[in-house]
């Protein structure tokens, strides 16, 4: 049995930062979802391949992959060597590098029907442009969401009654549910000649609810809809971008949408994210004027131009399917001998878990949290990643710490 | 002495208080046997007497209005001396604990209440999963369950035994710092002072509306 680790470094630190730092880590690296977070490390020191070590030296299999950046695994030798040429040419110039061109030439040749990218640093960034983008092509203000669907944190991508984000806000927006193309005709007809956008994750990733996939033809509908009603299709492909498929999502689930938003996977850990679009909107996204002080810096651009390489030299994607099929099948199995149902969901690269004999997910938290301390990094609220870089080792280990933790937890009395 | 205090306002709230064998009762609606009526104008008209800046208008119990002016007087400025703290008292370890568990209970029905008319409140718990969420106070476990229903929120002394979130705060320290919004709830979730399991977004929205509150308690 593994001896549980301890986090006495991580907690005095956390400490140190909660005196300096709105809640000592914010955002979506809080622990405060990370239940129990005794369970959990605040801090890392460290990191290489699929495995990253927190700062008390414990080392952990990484089922989060820095929340999705980190897609051929850490500290990757020839994205790194590709950063570190750049960064002895330059990085923050006064005008753009070249290497600003090669990338959008690379994403044009990479991504399905696509024909220009512009350059950011978040997704966020790239969602909101979006929107800007859309609104100014269709003289329209609204914008249609899906409930439950994430996009950031800018206040138009959060709803009223959440800190900070007024009535107006959130006024041009209108929430339907995933996989309701009904919901989507009434929008359309309660708002005629209204409706700038449509924006959506490739299939729906929301936080503590299982992943749901689209219903067959749902994409298909929708676009058809957004022709014939000249609403411009947003696809937010921040988090499922380069792992379901190289060429897109879109390309993965058969449909064209007018733009689409990258970041996360794109460059490995250096911080670059892009919105790509159509020719017809090239015009109306020259004309919105948008930057920020660090979207041009060279080095994440020739990351992000390697990243897209070594992707394609070793098929990514299906190196990623291969593995989280494997994890699926693994976890699931290991659940079932301790009388469990674990009830995996989305796509294999980006799977959700949820053991399904605790609807409070109480017990599934307790699962992620022994697991964790145990080494192999689980969180119980937001979909996993999988990398290129997981190895079949990591896959041993890792059912075998999950069978472990299962065993802590104590078989399902119910079903044995 | 048993008395029933209906309090209304046409169109509006109405919520009685009863005192019966030495006990105090209260609800909201209209009490069938109530004998004082007490009627105001508007909410605010309301408002204005529980800050002693009003007077009701008494449409029964006539005979009963020195105890309003007494007793009833006395218990309500005792309930705002527990509810209104200052530095100084909560120096005073029972004071202390008898104003955690007055805002606990009292932060409880407000997020009943703001489910259910405030409108920012109304956005967000409409978007809440069924079930019931505790907030306990640990060692003692002195708890209030907060139960979801389509939306809508009721809140019920003590705790419910399958609860689809927990909120557990260490000790009566830690509450009145997290009910008085003395503290960052993620930092003290982080350091384990306040422990959240389940349904997570329940928490975080109870939260949000907890947040309404001084909203409508300032002048």
């Amino acid at each position: 049995m593994t001896t549980p680790y301890t986090y006495k470094n991580s907690r005095r630190l956390f400490e140190k930062a909660a005196a300096v730092i709105p809640c000592g880590i914010y955002g979506h690296f809080s622990p405060a979802p990370l239940v129990p977070p005794e369970n959990y490390p605040f801090f890392a020191q460290k990191a290489s391949g699929a495995r990253f070590t927190d700062i008390d030296g414990n080392e952990f299999i990484d089922y989060m992959c820095a929340y999705g950046p980190m897609v051929l695994g850490y500290n990757c030798e020839p994205v790194d060597r590709a950063a570190m040429a750049q960064l002895e040419k330059g990085n923050c110039l006064s005008c753009p590098g070249q290497v600003m061109v090669e990338l959008a030439e690379k994403l044009v040749n990479t991504v399905a029907q696509m024909d220009w990218a512009f350059f950011a640093k978040n997704g966020n960034d790239v969602t909101s442009y979006a929107l800007m983008v859309a609104r100014h092509a269709t003289g329209r203000k609204k914008i249609v969401a899906i409930r439950g669907g994430y996009h950031g944190t800018a206040p138009w991508a959060q709803t009223f009654g959440h800190h900070g984000v007024t009535e107006e806000d959130a006024a041009q927006m209108v929430r339907i549910p995933w996989n309701d193309t009904a919901a989507f005709e009434a929008v359309l007809e309660q708002y005629p000649g209204q409706i700038a956008g449509f924006i959506a994750t490739p299939y729906h990733h929301p936080v503590f609810a299982d992943n749901e996939m689209p219903a067959q033809g749902y994409w298909q509908k929708i676009e058809a809809l957004c022709r014939k009603h000249g609403v411009v299709l947003i696809v937010d492909d921040i988090r499922c971008g380069f792992r379901l498929d190289l060429r897109g999502s879109h390309a993965y689930f058969g449909f064209t949408p007018d733009l689409v938003c990258f970041c996360k996977a794109i460059g490995n850990g250096y911080p670059i994210s892009a919105l790509m679009g159509t020719d017809a909107l090239k015009s109306a996204a020259a004309k919105v004027f948008y930057t920020g002080s660090y979207w041009f810096s060279a080095v994440p651009m020739a990351a992000a131009i390697a990243t897209l390489d070594e992707m394609a030299r070793i098929n990514a994607t299906a190196a990623m399917l291969a593995y989280g099929e494997k994890l699926r099948d693994g976890l699931i199995e290991t659940a079932r001998r301790h009388g469990y149902d674990l009830k995996v969901s989305g796509h294999p690269a980006m799977p959700y878990l949820r053991i399904t004999d605790d609807p409070s997910l109480m017990l599934h938290q307790r699962w992620c949290g022994e697991c964790t301390r145990r080494g192999a990094f689980f969180t119980s609220h937001h979909n996993w990643f999988v990398s290129a870089a997981h190895t079949e080792e990591d896959l041993a280990r890792t059912l075998e710490i999950a069978d472990e933790a299962f065993a802590v937890i104590g078989d399902n009395p119910q079903k044995k | 002495m048993n008395h029933c205090i209906q309090f209304a306002v046409p169109k509006g709230p109405a919520a009685f208080v009863r005192f019966a064998n030495g006990a105090c009762e209260t609800g909201a609606g209209k009490h069938p046997s109530s004998d004082v009526r007490l009627m105001f104008i508007s909410c605010r008209h309301l408002s204005a007497m529980f800050e002693n800046k009003g007077i009701p208008i008494p449409l029964k119990g006539f005979t009963k209005l020195p105890f309003m002016a007494k007793e009833f007087s006395a218990i309500t400025r005792r309930m705002e001396y527990f509810l209104k703290p200052t530095d100084d008292l909560l120096q005073d370890t029972d004071y202390a604990t008898i104003n955690t568990l007055m805002t606990l209970h009292t932060a409880g029905r407000a997020v009943a209440v703001l489910s259910g008319t405030d409108a920012q409140s109304k956005a967000v718990a409409g978007a809440l999963p069924d079930g019931p969420m505790v907030m306990k106070i640990l060692p003692d476990g002195t708890a209030v369950t907060l139960t979801v229903t389509k939306g809508k929120i009721t809140m019920e002394k003590g705790e419910h035994d399958r609860p689809a979130a927990l909120l557990l705060m260490k000790d009566m320290a830690t509450a009145n710092r997290l009910l008085n919004q003395k503290i960052d709830p993620f930092t003290a979730i982080a350091l384990g002072d306040v422990k959240i399991q389940g349904q997570i977004p329940m928490i975080d929205t109870v939260d949000l509306i907890l947040d309404r509150i001084p909203h409508y308690l300032q002048p």
